[in-house]
């Protein structure tokens, strides 16, 4: 006997729905197949995984958690943009801008502030948890350096976002921090002017590190996990007990 | 023509007869793998992964939510070049760098000492090879026990220079003013002890395991990352919250600033 058509399956039978979604609902092993492969976002997983891969006690989430911080940055990040201004005249008061008059304004940047804090620590312990299991035995060692390489971008973004709100915490702590980098041996002077722009903390470093900080850094980290993320699969998944 | 026709059998008659294998049976039966086959191992990624991903990033967003809504970013008042904070502190994740810039110079301090600690953890995996103890929390009951072991040595060794410093009038190496009266360069007690000192300890740590633990390359190198790993989070814990005016050590709760 032919079942009544319910309007949901007039929608997913639709010409419009079939061109978007490429599979049946995902309750046969097929379909589960399809979806995983036939979707952009989901396609960086394989289809099927070895069991021990999803024990949470074993990852603690700590990558999967660095990569959700760096997200939530983002969105975050380009919501603080609109009303930012990268200007030593201007920026502190947009920021008090952002936290008095913009809708969610100071949500936004409370979320931007401990999600960072918290991306430095998730990468770090994400960090711990690959040694400690033994994760960057070969074949993974070409991946654990460049996951070193991306704890040194996840410091850089910080650091670099650390000046723009242009209160005492901000220039203060870049002063520290630029001091630090002056210190170079041999090339001490030229890091110092590299970093600052100038001789001193001004306009020039204000606008060097916001455009490090929202477009050149994120671009490096994204770059840097696509192919940490895909050497994950080309190394046989996550590592496991032998 | 003939000649390329006629090679195979040439070839065919040279196999050896011996080598040959018999055909013994048909079994009926699927042709090739499909990409849904399970082994007993495995799971599917939808729903197995993609739920605990799904439900990870759920709870991580409502902590994320309530985090901000309860607690506020800092915004100090406008910076003023010509207004110092005492004390001026980098973020909380440079000030195990800046603790150290108290006691050494601060090439070594903020740069050498950095740089050697990451190029030596990226270069790990090229010296320790041996596939044993992958997936294992801390390799073995020897490696946990190391763990323990070193995390216990490095915050004696670190509290014990940092006290000594402190005793000694803060600033630099502690034997920095005999040095000075013995007219000794700068560079003896800033580059030259704080070296010898990073040195012996690191040497000290690397004879004990091996003499107590009788430890393989792994387990040496888990010693060596455990010192790092809470030489990286002591320091930064005591600059955070017990350097206050001047960075001199002060407890928690006397501090002039509390610092995010």
């Amino acid at each position: 006997m032919r079942r009544e058509q319910t309007l949901a399956d007039r929608i997913t039978g639709s010409a419009l729905w079939r061109s978007v979604v490429r599979h049946g609902y995902p309750d046969t092993q097929r379909n589960q197949a399809l979806i995983i492969a036939s979707n952009v976002f989901l396609h960086i997983h394989p289809v099927k995984i070895k069991r021990y891969a999803t024990k949470v006690t074993y990852t603690f989430c700590l990558g999967g958690l660095s990569f959700f911080m760096f997200l939530v940055l983002t969105m975050t990040g380009v919501l603080l943009m609109f009303y930012y201004v990268p200007s030593t005249d201007l920026a502190y008061q947009s920021m008090k801008d952002i936290e008095g008059s913009v809708t969610f304004g100071q949500l936004m940047r409370n979320m931007h502030r401990w999600a960072a804090q918290g991306m430095v620590i998730a990468v770090f312990l994400h960090m711990g948890r690959v040694f400690y299991t033994g994760s960057y035995k070969p074949p993974r060692e070409f991946n654990w350096v460049i996951g070193v390489l991306l704890l040194v971008v996840t410091f850089l973004l910080s650091f670099t976002g650390y000046l723009l709100p242009w209160d005492q915490l901000a220039f203060w702590a870049v002063t520290v921090g630029a001091e630090i980098g002056g210190a170079t041996p041999i090339i001490g002077p030229q890091v110092s002017r590299v970093l600052l722009g100038d001789y001193q903390i001004g306009q020039n470093t204000l606008i060097r590190f916001y455009t490090l900080h929202v477009i050149f850094l994120p671009l490096v980290a994204a770059f840097l996990m696509a192919v940490h993320f895909w050497r994950i699969r080309k190394d046989g998944g996550i590592s496991g007990p032998l | 023509m003939a000649e390329l026709v006629q090679q195979p059998t040439d070839a065919a008659a040279q196999i050896d007869e011996k080598k040959k294998q018999k055909l013994l049976e048909l079994v009926r039966g699927r042709a090739v793998a499909r990409p849904t086959d399970l082994a007993d191992d495995e799971v599917m990624v939808w729903p197995s992964l993609v739920v605990i991903e799904a439900v990870s990033a759920a709870i991580f967003l409502a902590i994320m939510f309530v985090l901000s809504v309860m607690v506020n970013a800092p915004l100090l008042e406008r910076a003023d070049p010509n207004k110092t904070p005492n004390p001026a502190k980098a973020p909380w994740y440079f000030l195990n760098l800046q603790e150290m810039l108290l006691h050494m110079d601060p090439a070594l301090a903020g740069i050498i000492v950095p740089t050697v600690a990451l190029a030596s953890i990226a270069a790990i995996p090229y010296i320790d090879r041996s596939p044993l103890g992958v997936g294992v929390l801390g390799t073995s009951s020897k490696g946990r026990t190391i763990i323990a072991f070193t995390t216990v040595f490095t915050s004696v060794v670190l509290i014990g220079l940092i006290l000594l410093d402190e005793a000694s009038g803060r600033t630099g190496f502690w034997m920095k003013t005999v040095f000075n009266d013995w007219g000794w360069p700068e560079w003896t007690s800033g580059m030259v002890m704080p070296t010898l000192v990073i040195g012996i300890f690191v040497g000290m740590l690397v004879v004990m395991v091996k003499k107590i633990f009788n430890p393989t390359t792994r387990e040496l190198i888990i010693a060596l990352y455990t010192g790092f790993f809470v030489t990286y989070w002591l320091l930064a814990i005591v600059g955070t919250s017990f350097r206050g005016q001047g960075q001199d050590l002060t407890l928690p709760w006397n501090l002039p600033l509390v610092h995010h």
